[in-house]
């Protein structure tokens, strides 16, 4: 397959509304499996979104879905499911009514759309009672879900999912990602924006950071991590001698800080040099003064890439 | 890292022509709006000046019955003018219930921001306006075109004397009029909802669009001393434009006495101006970034 037929493209795009600013010169190309757009409140995520999917037009710039453009629209929208953040429905429908009613609106024939509105309803797992009860009685978490199963019902190879996870429980928040993680792996792309990094951050294959309108970092988190150089990786070592390894670790330059793990079993080490950090690590193992049991990245996740690149208060740092 | 196995399969089965997604929005649509009582009720009191009107036509064909009720006056006389009035009755009441139904059918999904769900379907702009805008043509078909047809049927049927053939134009003029009415009418009151998010305001709205340049106009005329801003009058207008289509004499006041050309061209302007406004309205960006 060609790779822009698998790609999702932004070159150089811009979007402005008026003479706000949306997103500004964003170039990506994202492939099969999770993203997730991290940033703060106002930073372009959803206008990244509904550039995606074809919902608004870039002022500059363009996008290609799997190689296909938004203006033409019976293919484009056929292939991108969406799941808007907004908790919005048409009035006065059920849940099956209104995956259904999607469906034909992407051209299924009743038979055919019947079929694919339960199949997404089992997948989302809302039981066939709740599905037929009106939308507007519905609790947070199953507006959730139907919106989800509106979103895979007529199986899109772009899935864009917009704060997927707000208003979840834990244990459907845990459903929705194990569906997520399922059609990632099966090669969907799953586009997501969420800021509940600490669970994402276990699925996504990508981060793309972006505030201000402007793309921060994109890539593998732990390539992006590895980039952010000005700040040193923390790393927890779980060993039998934690003093003594603070003690050879302090004798290199470029370890700046370490901290006895609560329970006297580890060591959090931060380092402005991973690679020479493991070399010596190997070292101090091969030697065997110090029994290593496991060592952990502690701040290589979207959460501590987040804060080191964008801040708490949202800007850039 | 996700492992990919590239098994997903995108839905590959048939798909219905495009020209048929619209009547999905159109189905909402009717559901929507005759999903309310007050539609109902609303459809039921339009309907009772024809039942009225055919009462009426029963008593002009029955030559005993005309006797015992009214003495054989002439003022029971089925002719256009009768039909002017049915029509006049009938396309006023159909602005009542378009500007219950209209609101409904659009200012929900402004205001539930339910349209970036629904254009992200292949449905265009256009294609959404169109669903919505069949769904209020054919809910004011209902009270318009539908019964002032079949009056006019019961007219052929229940005259005693030779009489469709001699009235065709009234037949002509009762469907041509109502559609002209409904479909100007329907742009008017998507344009006035897609603009007023809360539906009791769209309501008044719509009343106020279509009276308030009336009231405008007259005290342009009056003021300037010309006859030309009359042409802010719809109602006028209307009345106009139903008098020509049904053949009947002009009648009235003559200042109100426009060509066609200048009738049609007010009523294509308003029916642009609504376009445009559906144009800038009816967007699927959400206002809220984040």
């Amino acid at each position: 397959m060609n790779a822009a037929m698998d790609t999702i493209c932004f070159e150089n795009v811009s979007k402005f509304y008026g003479e706000v600013l949306g997103v500004n010169r964003i170039s990506l190309k994202l492939s099969p499996g999770i993203t997730t757009l991290v940033g703060p409140n106002g930073s372009g995520k959803t206008t990244l979104m509904n550039l995606m999917t074809g919902l608004v037009q870039p002022s500059r710039g363009t996008v290609s879905v799997l190689g296909l453009q938004p203006s033409n629209a019976t293919e484009f929208f056929c292939n991108v499911g969406y799941c808007a953040q907004f908790d919005s429905f048409p009035r006065g429908l059920t849940g099956y009514q209104f995956v259904l009613d999607s469906l034909m609106l992407f051209g299924m024939s009743e038979e055919d759309a019947h079929a694919l509105a339960a199949e997404a309803l089992e997948r989302v797992q809302l039981d066939a009672a709740a599905a037929h009860r009106n939308i507007a009685g519905y609790s947070k978490g199953m507006r959730q879900k139907i919106r989800l199963a509106q979103a895979i019902a007529h199986h899109p190879r772009v899935l864009v999912l917009d704060e997927p996870l707000n208003g979840l429980d834990p244990m459907a928040r845990a459903e929705s990602l194990a569906l997520f993680q399922e059609l990632g792996r099966q090669g969907m792309h799953v586009v997501i924006s969420s800021h509940i990094l600490d669970e994402v951050d276990r699925v996504s294959d990508r981060v793309v950071l972006i505030t201000g309108g402007y793309l921060i970092a994109q890539g593998n988190i732990h390539e992006v991590r590895q980039e952010v150089r000005d700040k040193p990786m923390q790393l927890l070592i779980r060993c039998d001698k934690p003093d003594l390894l603070a003690s050879k670790m302090f004798a290199v330059n470029h370890c700046v800080e370490a901290r006895l793990h609560a329970d006297g079993g580890g060591i959090f080490l931060r380092t402005g040099d991973v690679d020479q950090f493991y070399k010596i690590l190997n070292e101090i193992a091969i030697e065997g003064a110090v029994k290593i049991e496991a060592v952990t990245p502690f701040d290589d996740n979207a959460n501590a890439i987040y804060q080191y690149l964008i801040g708490s208060d949202g800007s850039t740092v | 890292m996700s492992v990919f196995e590239h098994d997903y399969k995108p839905y590959e089965g048939p798909t219905t022509a495009l020209w048929k997604r619209p009547l999905v929005l159109a189905r909402y649509g009717l559901s929507e709006a005759w999903g309310s009582k007050i539609t109902i009720g609303l459809v039921v009191l339009a309907l009772l000046p024809c039942v009225v009107d055919l009462v009426l036509m029963y008593l002009a064909n029955n030559p005993v019955a005309k006797m015992l009720v009214v003495g054989g006056s002439k003022v029971l006389e089925v002719n256009e003018r009768f039909f002017f009035s049915a029509m006049e009755v009938q396309c006023w009441l159909a602005l009542v219930l378009a500007a219950w139904i209209a609101p409904r059918l659009v200012s929900f999904d402004l205001g539930d921001n339910a349209l970036p769900i629904l254009l992200s379907h292949p449905v265009s702009r256009f294609g959404y306006v169109l669903g919505k805008f069949i769904a209020l043509v054919l809910s004011l078909s209902y009270v318009t075109w539908v019964p002032l047809l079949l009056l006019f049927l019961y007219q052929c049927y229940g005259s005693p004397v030779p009489w469709t053939f001699g009235h065709l134009q009234i037949a002509f003029g009762l469907f041509a009029g109502a559609a002209v009415w409904i479909l100007v009418l329907s742009l008017i009151c998507l344009a006035v909802s897609s603009w007023v998010k809360w539906r009791v305001i769209a309501t008044g709205a719509i009343f106020a669009v279509v009276f308030v340049p009336a009231g405008i106009g007259g005290m342009v005329s009056a003021i300037l001393r010309t006859r030309w801003g009359f042409l802010m009058n719809v109602p006028v207008l209307m009345s106009e434009l139903w008098i020509r289509l049904l053949g009947m004499a002009p009648f009235g006041d003559p200042r109100l006495q426009f060509s066609s050309t200048a009738i049609f061209s007010v009523l294509i302007a308003v029916a642009l101006l609504s376009v445009l406004v559906l144009n800038a309205r009816i967007r699927a960006r959400e206002v809220v970034r984040g």
